[in-house]
């Protein structure tokens, strides 16, 4: 009976420890990422989401609690979207990848900015490092309303070579709200 | 005598009383351990074998129903707040987010260089009786006073719009400099001087591993905030070298104003392997 074998077995229980981890997240994540509930039977269930209490899997929070932290939430995201313009219409993602550090998520997102509408793919990359977490967008794919621009063109596709997702947002809101400008000022001498 | 033998077989007795406790102590601790790996081996296979399904399609909203007859409530609650938080992550990656406060508003602009998001900075907003700041995280050399006194009270929008101009361009010109120690750290002579701004770099390298009798000296001022590529370049060569670094000098001057550092010392690597 010597101290290896013992060794042995607490690395492998750790290791399979992690392994479980890692598969739960992730068949939760398939999970989240493959549902959809339609707005009536979300309403419908709030409105019935009382009595019950199951505790659930995160530990005891009751009704009220996550009721109260939804309602916040969809306040904080309804002003986001009123705040900047950018209101997402469509959101789903897809999880390629799961291992201790790494995340890679594939993302569909589709929206508008004033009265431009978009539409993106892109694949996110999440790097657990010691002190934060590090996100890299590659593979990134734009198709934006009003393209035939040929300036527009040419700053969508320079965007998507160097999967610049940040400048694309942070153009599209100034553009947007020039366009609609334009768009304006075209009807009113029409 | 016999008092002594006595107590040697006492002892002796209890010395292997002790050491049969031990034993069983371990062959106990180890079939505790067996059992836990087996365990959780099975666990890790049903989860495996779940997952499998998943990824087959076998699930899909039928595994959510599965556990009752319909969703519970609380499973559907759930769903929407993880899909909530989801998208407010989405709005991280947009450069500006945030979060309403009893008081105002807590924003959170996130900065990125090209595809790689980095740091991100709060700007804590009360907004009664009028628009002020409460708290930030933005540096200290980024003109945050003369930018609010500007904006602030007129258009928190192009506030926000204005301060991510410069923290995206203080954090891209950063970037590259560390890029390139990080990257071309054998091509650099000495250290890469810059200022907590980077706005202004001066630092020493050769284009070759090969050649480092001349090195030149490069000095580039960013006099944009708002950008982070350098308005004013100069690339001395030290003096003595032959005249087609000379010339490199003048190449680079031009280059690194048009280029971001980095990707202009990958280019050096392979104008090298053309020239060989």
């Amino acid at each position: 009976m010597d101290n290896n074998t013992f060794q042995d077995y607490e690395n492998e229980i750790r290791s399979l420890e992690e392994e479980i981890q890692l598969l739960t997240e992730m068949y939760e994540d398939r999970q989240q990422e493959s549902t959809f509930f339609s707005d009536e039977e979300i309403l419908m269930a709030r409105r019935s989401f009382q009595g019950e209490f199951h505790g659930g899997s995160k530990g005891l929070e009751s009704p009220s609690d996550l009721k109260a932290q939804l309602e916040s939430l969809e306040t904080d995201l309804s002003f986001l979207m009123k705040f900047t313009g950018i209101q997402f219409t469509n959101h789903s993602k897809k999880t390629v990848e799961r291992t201790r550090n790494r995340t890679v998520r594939k993302h569909r997102l589709s929206g508008n900015c004033h009265s431009l509408s978009f539409q993106l793919e892109f694949q996110l990359l999440e790097v657990q490092n010691k002190e934060n977490v590090s996100a890299v967008i590659t593979d990134l794919s734009i198709i934006l309303e009003s393209g035939e621009d040929s300036d527009v063109s040419k700053f969508v596709s320079s965007t998507e070579e160097h999967g610049n997702l940040l400048t694309f947002f942070r153009s599209l809101s100034s553009y947007a709200e020039w366009y609609e400008h334009r768009r304006c000022t075209f009807l009113h001498f029409k | 005598g016999v008092i002594a033998f006595l107590a040697r077989l006492e002892a002796q007795a209890r010395e292997a009383a002790v050491k049969q406790e031990e034993l069983e102590r371990q062959e106990e601790k180890l079939t505790r351990l067996k059992r836990r790996v087996e365990e959780l081996r099975l666990q890790r296979d049903e989860l495996r074998a779940k997952v499998d399904l998943q990824e087959k399609g076998q699930h899909g909203k039928e595994g959510v129903v599965s556990e009752s007859a319909q969703s519970s409530a609380q499973a559907v609650v759930e769903w929407k707040i993880k899909s909530i938080k989801a998208m407010l992550q989405i709005f991280y990656l947009t450069g500006v987010s945030g979060k309403l406060t009893k008081r105002g508003v807590c924003f959170c602009i996130s900065t990125a260089y090209e595809g790689t998001y980095l740091d991100s900075y709060h700007v804590d907003l009360l907004t009664k009786p009028e628009v002020q700041i409460h708290r930030h995280s933005i540096p200290i050399f980024i003109p945050l006073e003369q930018i609010a006194n500007k904006y602030l009270q007129t258009d928190i929008r192009r506030f926000l719009a204005v301060l991510s101009e410069h923290l995206n361009a203080y954090v891209g010109r950063r970037y590259q400099a560390e890029q390139l120690q990080e990257h071309f750290s054998e091509l650099m002579e000495g250290p890469l001087q810059k200022n907590s701004l980077c706005n202004l770099l001066v630092f020493n390298y050769n284009v070759s591993r090969k050649s480092k009798a001349f090195p030149l000296n490069a000095r580039l001022l960013y006099g944009d905030l708002c950008r982070s590529l350098p308005t004013e370049v100069t690339v001395t060569c030290t003096p003595g070298a032959p005249a087609a670094l000379a010339e490199l000098a003048t190449a680079h001057s031009d280059l690194f104003r048009r280029v971001a550092l980095h990707k202009a010392f990958r280019s050096f690597g392979t104008a090298e392997e053309s020239m060989e």
